[in-house]
């Protein structure tokens, strides 16, 4: 599988990551890609969330040592990096620890606000490290404040920014978010001021203090929704997909079962587009929906015009044809759907990499690439504890100390590394994602 | 101040809510100019538009988006305005775009696509943020929010089991192709550092929902070998979701054995139901499953005793992750917020004081300042005329005045 992969901006940047399920670890996965060293510091004692689950097909004589590699999310939050088990709350581990950081340029920690203090992972310890460190916390609610020891879930963010509250249907309860959102964006912008701050250490020669509490990002995020309620709009309770101006808005049934056409139209060209659609040209003269406010008014009348167009079609022929016209329309695409998409497909969003418990394994690549950078992902998660030794030799470590350290139960290396797994979708995902697999 | 990308200058050629992209790199300390039409951005008139106490009339959309950017105003429609973006484009380190590829124009001189962006400025970084990305058989095709959930694959999990699929509100994909956009503006810096060339950054809305939704991600459900499907506003493995309670709801996550012990152990103690804390539901979620109806009961009528926020602050002195499901109402009133400086205060063209989320970065110390709304064309005198060295003579704000 050796490509030609493209520049790796960061390359010879060193990070550190202590880090737990997602913002911690996401962030330090786009530094890896763009070609940091990545050291994640991993806990038996305190393992991640990832860790402590495993894939759902996994047959019961396989171990929790072996299981601990199989989340496949794991892929998408630490692809490119390298794992040490190292307990940072014993003391020679702390010390190892302090080895590792002294060679690092960048620590990212997403512990909570209660651990950081007590496993010595504030900025002030990491500085008296390593004095030019570009450190990075971020917390769900910041240092200070009534909120600052609150135990959260990404989950429980949704809730308490009002994202969750504005998902729904008018007649009942809101539905929510359903996932841990906020942790996304939060790796987003840690990368940013992380480049930022190293661009700028090159110029002054000075480390940085970075603290992004997720709360405040998930406001931003949603933050113009918050502007317009604080100037008195009410509009945010949960509609469906009802938004100010935007009508018709909605997601339509198609023919099949589950099958949805989602249709946007923002403006009034957008609408007189719409109009000149086969079978929907009856819609044009009518009064009640020639401004946007009239629409807006008779968005019912118009929900059923329209779910009654997409339900003699497909869920593909609806949106070509209305895409065609210059509508803003698309099928809504479920998991099979996207991981066949020509469209993703032709992007190379999905991707195989090299994984040493799987020798290959699904992955897909960041977002954001820019042009001249690597657009492949090169590696699979690593393995729990798959670059102990090497990470600790890397920090000038003797071989005693190493074996003393892994004896003591401070550091302890991948489980059964010879041991490989074969995920059970590999006999039809080729097919589907039309990727090269490498053959076991 | 913070100086993390104090030198960064950067053309801001988006509007709507991707305008967001530069808002923050302007937060992070970036010169960002927002290129206006003589008559204003469309995002200042883009719905909901309030009335402020003074009577001036501000979209929210822009407010937040063009917070701390300066305004110029360049009439791209004629040639004095072109010329006057290409020397703006040559003293700039970054352009941010969202229009869409294959588009028809209007006769009569062209704004510069991205290819001829590159000949003319080839140390510039273009960002480009598109419904589907410049690339691919899809790429002509028109987009909105909805829209890049629809096509993400995530969005057959959200919602009732019995109607339509939901998606997520207040332009939480457009907020993911902004941010994917700055991290991309930022690295392709790092990447025209190393090898002195510039760099195209092509976002695709569908690709950054995926990218803020990696647990629904298809390579989940392709390991599985089923997907996710809708469930309402509780998942099956209990306690994992929203709550009644007197005024509103609690989402509740107990997820380790011991935070489920200790809402078992207060459901015991106030409801005096001792099978709460019974054996057969200690462990994971997962292993509570089977029990879920039950379980949900037991767990309403302790919520329900309670309003959501006085919940929500007891269940944490007791160790369970629980917050209220606010409202964007009841997120205004914040304790926290009010305590930690979650507000910052900017000044709209019109000189009214505006309330935005504070920046949601701290560096060294010291949080992130936002910046004020600017007016139409407010920086025309001193970018025109200042920064380009275009005289009043060559009018390429189109406003009558060059320079107004």
């Amino acid at each position: 599988m050796a490509r030609d992969v493209g520049l790796l901006p960061l390359a010879g940047i060193r990070v550190v990551e202590v880090g737990y399920a997602m913002a911690g670890p996401l962030t330090a996965r786009y530094l890896a890609h763009f070609g940091a060293d990545i050291v994640r510091v991993e806990s038996c004692r305190k393992p991640d969330s990832l860790r402590v689950s495993h894939a759902s097909w996994l047959s019961a004589d396989i171990g929790p040592g072996v299981a601990r590699d199989t989340m496949p999310l794991l892929n998408l939050s630490s692809a490119e990096k390298r794992s040490i088990v190292l307990e940072i709350d014993k003391p020679q581990g702390y010390a190892a620890f302090a080895r590792i950081v002294a060679t690092a340029d960048v620590l990212v920690t997403n512990l909570s606000a209660d651990a950081i203090p007590k496993l010595r992972l504030r900025y002030d310890d990491i500085k008296a490290i390593k004095p030019d460190v570009i450190y990075l916390a971020t917390t769900a609610f910041g240092h200070d404040g009534p909120y600052r020891s609150f135990r959260t879930w990404g989950m429980n963010l949704c809730a308490v920014s009002g994202l969750d509250a504005m998902v729904g249907w008018p007649d009942r309860d809101p539905t929510g978010m359903g996932m841990s959102f906020p942790d996304y964006p939060t790796a987003l912008i840690a990368v940013s001021a992380i480049v930022a701050a190293l661009q700028r250490r090159r110029s002054t020669g000075a480390g940085a203090h970075l603290e992004l509490p997720q709360f405040n990002i998930s406001l931003n995020c949603a933050g113009a929704s918050l502007v317009d309620a604080a100037l008195g709009g009410t509009g945010y309770a949960a509609r469906g997909h009802r938004e100010a101006g935007a009508a018709p808005q909605g997601v339509y049934p198609a023919r099949g079962e589950e099958r949805w056409v989602a249709i946007s139209v923002a403006d009034d060209a957008m609408w007189a587009a719409l109009c000149r659609v086969g079978g929907l040209g009856g819609l044009a003269g009518d009064p009640r929906f020639a401004s946007a406010a009239g629409r807006a008014e008779h968005h019912d009348e118009l929900d059923e015009a329209l779910s009654s167009w997409t339900g003699r079609r497909t869920d593909w022929e609806a949106a070509s044809e209305l895409q065609e016209a210059g509508v803003a329309a698309t099928p809504v695409l479920d998991s099979w759907d996207a991981l066949g998409d020509p469209h993703l497909a032709s992007r190379d969003f999905f991707q195989v990499a090299a994984s040493s418990r799987f020798g290959a394994d699904l992955v897909c690549r960041p977002a954001a690439v820019p042009s001249g950078t690597a657009a492949q992902v090169r590696r699979a998660s690593p393995g729990m504890g798959e670059h102990t030794r090497q990470i600790l030799r890397d920090a000038g470590l003797e071989e005693p100390a190493i074996e003393q350290l892994i004896s003591g139960g401070v550091c302890a290396e991948m489980s059964e590394p010879g041991r490989r797994l074969r995920r059970p979708y590999l006999s039809w995902i080729g097919r589907l994602l039309r990727l090269p697999w490498p053959s076991p | 101040m913070s100086g993390l990308l104090d030198t960064l200058r950067v053309v801001d050629l988006s509007s709507g809510p991707l305008a967001y992209c530069g808002r923050m790199l302007a937060d992070l300390g970036a010169d960002v100019v927002l290129v206006e039409p003589p008559g204003g951005d469309a995002a200042r008139r883009a719905p909901p538009v309030r009335e402020l106490a003074s009577g001036e009339k501000l979209s929210a959309v822009f407010a937040f988006t063009a917070a701390g950017k300066r305004s110029v105003t360049l009439d791209l429609a004629r040639r004095e305005g072109l010329d006057a973006l290409a020397r703006l484009l040559d003293r700039a380190d970054a352009v941010i775009t969202t229009a869409p590829p294959g588009i028809p124009q209007p006769p009569g001189p062209q704004v510069p696509g991205h290819q001829e962006l590159a000949g003319r400025h080839p140390r510039l970084i273009i960002a480009s943020i598109t419904p589907y990305g410049l690339r691919g058989p899809r790429r002509g095709w028109r987009g909105s929010d909805l829209i890049a959930w629809a096509s993400s694959g995530v969005m057959p999990a959200y919602g009732d089991p019995d109607r339509a699929p939901l998606a997520p509100r207040g332009g939480l994909a457009l907020a993911a192709g902004a941010l994917n956009a700055v991290m991309g503006i930022v690295l392709a810096l790092e990447a025209r550092e190393q090898t002195g060339r510039g760099q195209l950054l092509d976002i695709s809305l569908q690709e950054a929902v995926l990218s803020v939704s990696l647990e629904l991600s298809p390579v989940l459900a392709a390991d599985n070998g089923v997907m996710a499907k809708r469930v309402g506003k509780r998942r099956p493995t209990p306690p994992m979701g929203q709550y009644r309670t007197r005024d509103g709801a609690v989402m509740i996550v107990a997820y380790t054995p011991w935070q489920w012990a200790a809402l078992a152990e207060w459901i015991r103690a106030e409801t005096g139901i001792d099978e709460a804390t019974s054996d057969r539901y200690h462990g994971t979620p997962a292993d509570r499953a089977p029990y879920a109806a039950q379980l949900d009961q037991w767990v309403e009528m302790l919520t329900s005793r309670y309003g959501k926020q006085e919940f929500a602050e007891e269940a944490q002195r007791r160790g369970v992750p629980v917050c209220p499901v606010n409202t964007l109402a009841d997120v205004l009133h914040d304790p926290h917020l009010a305590a930690t400086g979650g507000w910052a205060a900017v000044t709209s063209p019109g000189g009214s004081q505006v309330r935005l989320p504070a920046p949601p970065l701290s560096v060294d110390g010291a949080p992130l300042p936002a910046g004020a709304i600017p007016g139409i064309g407010e920086h025309n005198a001193e970018i025109i005329a200042g920064e380009l060295g275009l005289g009043a003579d060559d009018d390429a704000g189109g406003t009558g005045a060059g320079a107004a």
